[in-house]
C-alpha cells in the first residue's frame, strides 16, 4: 500500500486547468520523480500537497488516512516538508535560528538556545551532516544553504520531503553531495518526491516516476524499466501535425547576429552562456527548450533590456549597447513574452497601445504635439488588417479577448514590415483560430523577406513554422536541427539535457 | 572647558536624546519588519498632546502618560489597519497621519483651551526626576547620569529590551524574518499580519512615550511645532545604526550632543545653527542612497 | 488561511486572472465621482470633528462658502490663496501621473523664492520688463535643479522619492533660513527676512485692495500648459504610459528613467515659480518659513483628483477657497481654520488606501 496517495486532484485557475484529475502514489522510503516541463502542473500539485493551494476536488491519503491540508503549517504537522527552488531562508539569521524558525524551544519567554542547539545537533549526527550553526546564512554557499533547508524540514519532523528542482542552482560538486544526502535520507526511511525535468538525475536517483504534461498524468513508470528516450517522449508528447507551413523559399543576408552572448538572470545566475547564432532574411528560426532555459533572457538581451557580454549585430550594425528605441529604429520588432505586463498597457485603448513604438516621429507627432488623426488612421489599419474584433480605435484593451489583444500587439510590431521580428510565445493561451492567424502572419512576413526568431513552448508549433530549430538547454545552444530532417523525440532529448551537441 | 561644563553638556545631551531614542526604537522595530515608518513625527505630536491635555485634566502627569499611551496606540491602530489590512501605501498613509496630527491638535487646542499653537496648563507638574542612590554622590559621573526624568531611564531600559526582543525572543526573531524574507517566514508558519501589527503598535507606544517626554518630561507645555523633524532625525539614527539598537542609541546620543553643542555655539560663536541642523536629513538621504548604490553595484559586479 | 497564489508563485503558469466583468462607467465620469466621494468623506470627517467638539458644522461650512465666494474681494482672496496651490498641485499631479510621489516642490518653492528675491534685491536698476522675467527664470532654474537630485536618485538607483523629497524639503527650508540669517541678513531687522525687492520687480495687483496679483495669471497659464502637456504632447503620452505600466513603456522603447527625471524637474520648476510668485506678488521679500506646507496641499489635490489635470486645476481653486475662507470662518463661527488640515489628512489617508494596492504592485516590479 502506498505511503502517499493523491487521487483525482483537480485545480483550476482562471482560464487554466493546472491539474486535471491527477493521481500520484508514492511508496515509503523511496525517491519518486515528478517529471514534466515547466507549466506541466508539477509545482501546482506539490503546492497542493504542501497546503499552499486548496484543490477543487480530489483526495489525499497519507498512511491510508484521508487528510486535509489547509495551509503549510498543517502540512508540517502531518510530516510533509518542501524545499522550494528559492530557498526560504533568512539571510541575517544564523543557521540554527533558520532551522528552528517558527518552532523555537522556549524558556522564560526567550528562545532556549541550549535546547535548540542540542536538538539540531542530534539531527545532524543522525544523518551525518555537519553545519556551522552560528554562522549567518548570508555567509554560506548555496549548497550548504540547501542542506540547511533539508535539516530544517527534519527538525520539523518531516517524513515526506518535496524537493523542487533542487539541482538548478548547484555546481556539479554540490549536486554530487546532494545526491549522497538524499540517498542517506532514503536509507533512514524518509520518503522523497523529486521534481525535475532532468532525466539523468531521475535515472541516478529515483525508483519510480510520474510524468505530467499540460496538467495531466501521461505516464507512471518504474525508472529501471524505462529508457531515457521513453521518458523524454512522455514529457514532450507526440507530434500532432495539424498543418505544416511551406518552408522558406531561400534565405538572404544576415540580419541579426549574436556572437558569444552571455547574460545573467534577475538573481544574478548565468542564464545565457556564449550563445552564438545568426538569423537571415527570409527565414524563421525557432528556439526550442524547456522553459527557464534562458529564453526570456535571450529575448531581453536582443531587445536591449538586459545587459550582455559578447556582441549583437543588427542589419550590419553593432547594437550590443544600443537603447531599445535605437534597435527598433534599425529594424527590430518584438512581441514580448508577457502579453499583459509587457506587451500592452491595459489601462488605455487600442490607439495608445499601437502607437507606443512610433508616436515620437512623423506623422504621429511634431516637435511637441501628438497628432490624433494619423494615430487614428494607423490604429484603424491595425484593426482592419489584423482582424481585431473591437468596436473602434478607442476600445479599452483590457476588454478584448486574449486573441484580440495578441493581434493588437502583432499588428503594432509587424504592420510596418520590420526586417527582424522577435516573437516570444506569440500564440500562448490563444484559441486555435487566433493562434493560426498569428502563425500565418509570421509566415507571410517571412515570405516577404522578414527574418523571424520564434520562441515557443509548443514543439508542434516550432515544427510547423520554423525553417531551422535551435535548442536551448541551460542557457546554451546545444543543437541546431532542420525540422523536416529531425524526429520529434530527438529534439525532446536535447531539450531535457539527455543529448549533447558534438 | 572644565569638568563641570563637560558634565553639564553630557547631562543635557542625555536629556535631549531621550525622545529621539524612544522614537528611533519605534522606527527601528518597524524598519526591521521592512516598514519605513514616517508617521513617527505625527505620532509623537499626538503623544505630546494627549500627555499634556489629560495630564492637565486629571492633575497628574502619570494619568497624562497613561492616556497618551492608550490614545496614541489607538491612532497607530488606524494607521496599522490601513497599512496591513487595506494595503495602503505606507508612506502616503504616514504623511496623512502627520498632517492629521498637526491639524487635529491645533484645532483641538483652539476649541478646548482657546490657545493658538502653544498650551501650557497651570498646575500640571512634570514627571518626577530620579536621583540614583550612590551614583548621585559620585563626582562628575553623578552629575551626568543621575537626576534625569523617569522616561530618560525608561528609554535606556527599553533600548535594552528592544535588543533582547529582537535577538532573543521568538517574536522578535520572527519579526526580523518577516522583514527580511516574508515568504520564508510564511512557510515557517509565522503570521505576517500579526507581526506587522505588533511592530507598528509597539512603535505607537514608544512614540507616545517620546511625545510625553517632550511635553511633560521637563516642562509642561504643548506646542504644535514641538516635534520639529525629530521623527525624521530618529529615522536618521536608525539608518546610522544600521537597524541595531545599540548603534542606534549611539546615533541618538550623537544627535543629542549635536543639539546641545549647537545651542552653546549659538551663544558663543557665530556658526549659524541651521547648517548643523541640516545634517540629520542629509545623513538619511545619503544612507538611503548608499544602500541603493550598494545594491546596484552588487548587481553590476555579477553582470560584468 | 489559504495562501494567495500571487504572492507565493513568482513564476506561475497561471495567466493573470480573466478580468471580472464590471459595470464600467466612462473613465472621466468615474474619476469625477471618485473625487467627489472622497471630498464628501473629508467634509463629513470635518463635520464629525466639529460636531464632537460642539461646533455647528453646517454653519461653519456655510461661513466658509460665503467668506470665500461672497464678494469680489472674497473671490480675489480665494484666487490669491489658490495661486501657489495651483503650481504645487500641478507639480504633484504631473509626477503622480507617472507613478511618482514628488513633494520636492516645497523645497523648490523656498529656494526658488529666495532666488527670485535675490534677483529682485540685487539688480535693482533693471526695468520691470526685464527684472520680472529674470526673477521667474532664476526661480524656475533653481527649483528645477533642486528636484533633479532626488529625481536621479529615484530613476537610477530606485531611492524612494517621497522620502528623499520630504527630507530635502527640511534641508531647503533650513538653508534659506540660514541665508537670510547669515549672508543676507538685513541689519536692524530682527526677523529672518531678506531685503525688499526693487519696486520694479513687484508684480502688479489685479483687483485691489486684494493682494491678488499677476502671478495668478502665470499660475493659470502654467496649469493650462500642464493640461496641454498631459493630454496632447509627446511627453504627456510617455508620462501616461510610464505611469500606467512601466514595463510596457520599457518594452516599447520609452526611456523610463528620463521620463521620471523630467516629471520631477517640471515639478521643481513649478515649485520655484510658486515661490517667486509669493515673493514678488505678496511679501516683496523672502521670509523664512513662509510656505507652511503648500507642496503637501498640492499633493493632496493631486491625490484627490488622481489622473485628471483639469480636475487638479479645479481642485486647486477649491483648496484656495478653503484656505482663504477658513481664516474668516474662524472669526465668524469660532471654528479654527486648522480644520482644513483635518480635511486634507482625510483625503490623503483615503488616497493612500485607494492607491495602496496599485503602488504596492508597481513597487514590487522595480
Amino acid at each position: 500500500m502506498s505511503y502517499l496517495l493523491m487521487q483525482s486532484i483537480t485545480k483550476t485557475f482562471p482560464g487554466v486547468i493546472a491539474n486535471d484529475e491527477v493521481d500520484l502514489s508514492v511508496e515509503r522510503g523511496s525517491i519518486h520523480a515528478l517529471l514534466g516541463e515547466n507549466g506541466a502542473g508539477k509545482s501546482t500539485l506539490m503546492r497542493i500537497l504542501y497546503g499552499m493551494y486548496i484543490p477543487d476536488h480530489g483526495r489525499i491519503l497519507l498512511n491510508e488516512q484521508e487528510i486535509r491540508i489547509p495551509n503549510p503549517r498543517a502540512a508540517i504537522r502531518l510530516g510533509i516538508g518542501m524545499v522550494h527552488q528559492e530557498f526560504q531562508l533568512v539571510p541575517s539569521l544564523t543557521v540554527a535560528e533558520n532551522i528552528a524558525l517558527g518552532y523555537e524551544p522556549r524558556r522564560n519567554g526567550l528562545v532556549d538556545r541550549k535546547t535548540q542547539r542540542l536538538q539540531i545537533e542530534e539531527i545532524l549526527a543522525r544523518f551525518g551532516f555537519s553545519l556551522p550553526l552560528d554562522k549567518p546564512i548570508a555567509e554560506l554557499p548555496v549548497g550548504i544553504q540547501q542542506q540547511v533547508e533539508i535539516i530544517k524540514l527534519l527538525f520539523r519532523k518531516a517524513e515526506l520531503l518535496i524537493l523542487d528542482e533542487p539541482t538548478s542552482v548547484l555546481t556539479p560538486q554540490e549536486v554530487e553531495s546532494l545526491f549522497k544526502v538524499l540517498q542517506t535520507l532514503r536509507e533512514q526511511g524518509k520518503t522523497i518526491i523529486y521534481i525535475t525535468h532532468k532525466l539523468r538525475e531521475v535515472k541516478i536517483l529515483c525508483e519510480t516516476a510520474t510524468i505530467l504534461r499540460r496538467g495531466k498524468v501521461v505516464g507512471r513508470v518504474k525508472v529501471a524499466d524505462a529508457s531515457e528516450k521513453e521518458l523524454a517522449n512522455l514529457m514532450v508528447g507526440e507530434q500532432v501535425i495539424d498543418q505544416v507551413f511551406p518552408r522558406s523559399q531561400g534565405v538572404g543576408q544576415e540580419r541579426l547576429t549574436l556572437k558569444e552572448v552571455s547574460a545573467l538572470d534577475d538573481r544574478g545566475v548565468p542564464a545565457l552562456k556564449n550563445v552564438s547564432f545568426s538569423l537571415r532574411a527570409g527565414e524563421i528560426v525557432g528556439i526550442a527548450g524547456v522553459q527557464g532555459s534562458g529564453q526570456s533572457e535571450l529575448v531581453e538581451a536582443i531587445s536591449g533590456l538586459r545587459p550582455v557580454k559578447g556582441e549583437i549585430w543588427l542589419n550590419g550594425r553593432r547594437i550590443t549597447r544600443a537603447s531599445p528605441r535605437r534597435r527598433r529604429e534599425i529594424g527590430l520588432a518584438v512581441i514580448p513574452e508577457k502579453r499583459k505586463e509587457q506587451g500592452l498597457n491595459l489601462s488605455t485603448h487600442i490607439l495608445e497601445n499601437v502607437v507606443s513604438t512610433r508616436y515620437y516621429k512623423p506623422p504621429f507627432s511634431g516637435w511637441l504635439t501628438l497628432f490624433t488623426r494619423p494615430a487614428e488612421r494607423f490604429a484603424a489599419r491595425v484593426i482592419a488588417e489584423y482582424n481585431v474584433a473591437a468596436p473602434g480605435v478607442k476600445s479599452m484593451v483590457k476588454n478584448l479577448s486574449g486573441g484580440n489583444q495578441q493581434k493588437v500587439i502583432a499588428g503594432r510590431e509587424m504592420i510596418d514590415q520590420p526586417e527582424v521580428l522577435i516573437a516570444a510565445y506569440p500564440t500562448r493561451g490563444l484559441d486555435v483560430g487566433a493562434a493560426q492567424f498569428v502563425r500565418e502572419a509570421m509566415v507571410k512576413r517571412r515570405d516577404q523577406g522578414g527574418a523571424i526568431l520564434l520562441i515557443s513552448a509548443d514543439l508542434d508549433e516550432l515544427f510547423a513554422v520554423s525553417d531551422r530549430l535551435l535548442i536551448l538547454y541551460e542557457g546554451r545552444i546545444v543543437a541546431e536541427k532542420r525540422p523536416d530532417e529531425t524526429a520529434f523525440e530527438e529534439v525532446g532529448l536535447y531539450m531535457t539535457g539527455h543529448l549533447h551537441a558534438g | 572647558m572644565n569638568a563641570d561644563t563637560l558634565a553639564n553638556i553630557l547631562f543635557a545631551s542625555l536629556r535631549v536624546m531621550t525622545p529621539l531614542l524612544l522614537a528611533a526604537l519605534a522606527g527601528l522595530i518597524s524598519q526591521r519588519v521592512n516598514l519605513l515608518n514616517i508617521a513617527l513625527e505625527g505620532l509623537m505630536l499626538f503623544g505630546a498632546f494627549f500627555a499634556v491635555v489629560f495630564g492637565a485634566q486629571f492633575g497628574s502627569p502619570w494619568t497624562g502618560l497613561l492616556f497618551s499611551i492608550l490614545l496614541t496606540t489607538l491612532i497607530t491602530l488606524i494607521y496599522a489597519v490601513a497599512v496591513v489590512e487595506l494595503r495602503a501605501n505606507l508612506i502616503v498613509a504616514g504623511l496623512a497621519i502627520n498632517t492629521l496630527a498637526v491639524g487635529l491638535t491645533s484645532y483641538l487646542l483652539v476649541v478646548m483651551f482657546n490657545a493658538r499653537g502653544a498650551y501650557s496648563p497651570a498646575g500640571l507638574v512634570s514627571l518626577p526626576k530620579l536621583s540614583i542612590p550612590l551614583l548621585a554622590d559620585a563626582p562628575v559621573l553623578g552629575k551626568i547620569l543621575s537626576g534625569h526624568g523617569v522616561l530618560v531611564y525608561l528609554s535606556w531600559i527599553l533600548a535594552g529590551l528592544t535588543s533582547l526582543f529582537l535577538y532573543r525572543m521568538p517574536a522578535g526573531i520572527h519579526l526580523r524574518a518577516v522583514g527580511e524574507r516574508p515568504e520564508a517566514a510564511e512557510t515557517a508558519g509565522i503570521n505576517l499580519k500579526a507581526v506587522q501589527y505588533l511592530a507598528l503598535l509597539l512603535g505607537g507606544v514608544l512614540c507616545a512615550l517620546a511625545g510625553a517626554q517632550l511635553a511633560i518630561g521637563d516642562l509642561t507645555i504643548f506646542n504644535n511645532n514641538m516635534i520639529n523633524g525629530r521623527g525624521f532625525i530618529a529615522l536618521a539614527a536608525v539608518f546610522f545604526g544600521a537597524g541595531k539598537p545599540g548603534l542606534t542609541a549611539v546615533g541618538c546620543f550623537v544627535f543629542g550632543l549635536f543639539e546641545i553643542l549647537q545651542f552653546r555655539l549659538q551663544t558663543s560663536t557665530s556658526i549659524p545653527p541651521q547648517l548643523p541642523q541640516m545634517l540629520p536629513y542629509l545623513i538619511v538621504v545619503l544612507t538611503l542612497t548608499g544602500i541603493s548604490l550598494q545594491k546596484a553595484l552588487r548587481k553590476k559586479r555579477i553582470s560584468v | 488561511m489559504q495562501a494567495e497564489p500571487s504572492q507565493l508563485e513568482p513564476s506561475s503558469p497561471i495567466p493573470s486572472a480573466v478580468e471580472p466583468k464590471t459595470l464600467s462607467l466612462p473613465p472621466l465620469v468615474s474619476s469625477i465621482l471618485r473625487s467627489l466621494f472622497t471630498l464628501l468623506i473629508a467634509l463629513w470627517m470635518g463635520a464629525l470633528v466639529m460636531w464632537v467638539s460642539g461646533k455647528d458644522p453646517l454653519q461653519a461650512y456655510q461661513a466658509l462658502l460665503t467668506t470665500s465666494l461672497g464678494s469680489r474681494t472674497a473671490v480675489a482672496n480665494s484666487l490669491l490663496a489658490a495661486t501657489p496651490i495651483l503650481f504645487t498641485a500641478m507639480a504633484a499631479a504631473v509626477a503622480f501621473r507617472a507613478g511618482i510621489f514628488n513633494v520636492g516642490a516645497e523645497g523648490s518653492l523656498y529656494l526658488g523664492g529666495f532666488a527670485a528675491a535675490w534677483v529682485g534685491f540685487t539688480f535693482t536698476d533693471l526695468p520691470a520688463w526685464l527684472i520680472i522675467p529674470l526673477s521667474f527664470l532664476a526661480a524656475g532654474l533653481v527649483g528645477g535643479l533642486w528636484c533633479y537630485f532626488p529625481a536621479v536618485l529615484r530613476s537610477r538607483l530606485q531611492v524612494d522619492e517621497l522620502v528623499t523629497t520630504i527630507l530635502l524639503n527640511y534641508v531647503a527650508i533650513l538653508f534659506t533660513e540660514y541665508l537670510v540669517n547669515g549672508p543676507f541678513l538685513v541689519p536692524g531687522v530682527a526677523n529672518a527676512m531678506s531685503p525688499q525687492i526693487a519696486p520694479a520687480a513687484r508684480l502688479p495687483r489685479l483687483l485691489p485692495p486684494s493682494q491678488l496679483n499677476a502671478s495668478f495669471l502665470l499660475a493659470l497659464a502654467a496649469a493650462l500648459a500642464m493640461i496641454y502637456l498631459m493630454t496632447r504632447s509627446k511627453l504627456g503620452y510617455e508620462i501616461r504610459m510610464v505611469g500606467d505600466n512601466p514595463q510596457f513603456a520599457r518594452w516599447s522603447g520609452i526611456q523610463v528613467a528620463g521620463v521620471i527625471e523630467k516629471v520631477m524637474v517640471i515639478g521643481g520648476i513649478l515649485g520655484g515659480l510658486a515661490g517667486a510668485g509669493q515673493v514678488m506678488g505678496v511679501h516683496y521679500r523672502f521670509i523664512a518659513g513662509f510656505s507652511s506646507g503648500l507642496a503637501f496641499t498640492g499633493m493632496t489635490v493631486a491625490l484627490l483628483v488622481r489622473n485628471s489635470p483639469v480636475g487638479a486645476l479645479l481642485a486647486a481653486l477649491l483648496f484656495g477657497m478653503l484656505r482663504s475662507g477658513s481664516a474668516t470662518m474662524e472669526i465668524m463661527t469660532d471654528v479654527p481654520r486648522d480644520l482644513i488640515r483635518v480635511l486634507e489628512a482625510t483625503i490623503i489617508f483615503f488616497a493612500a488606501i485607494e492607491f495602496g494596492s496599485l503602488v504596492w504592485r508597481r513597487r514590487r516590479e522595480r
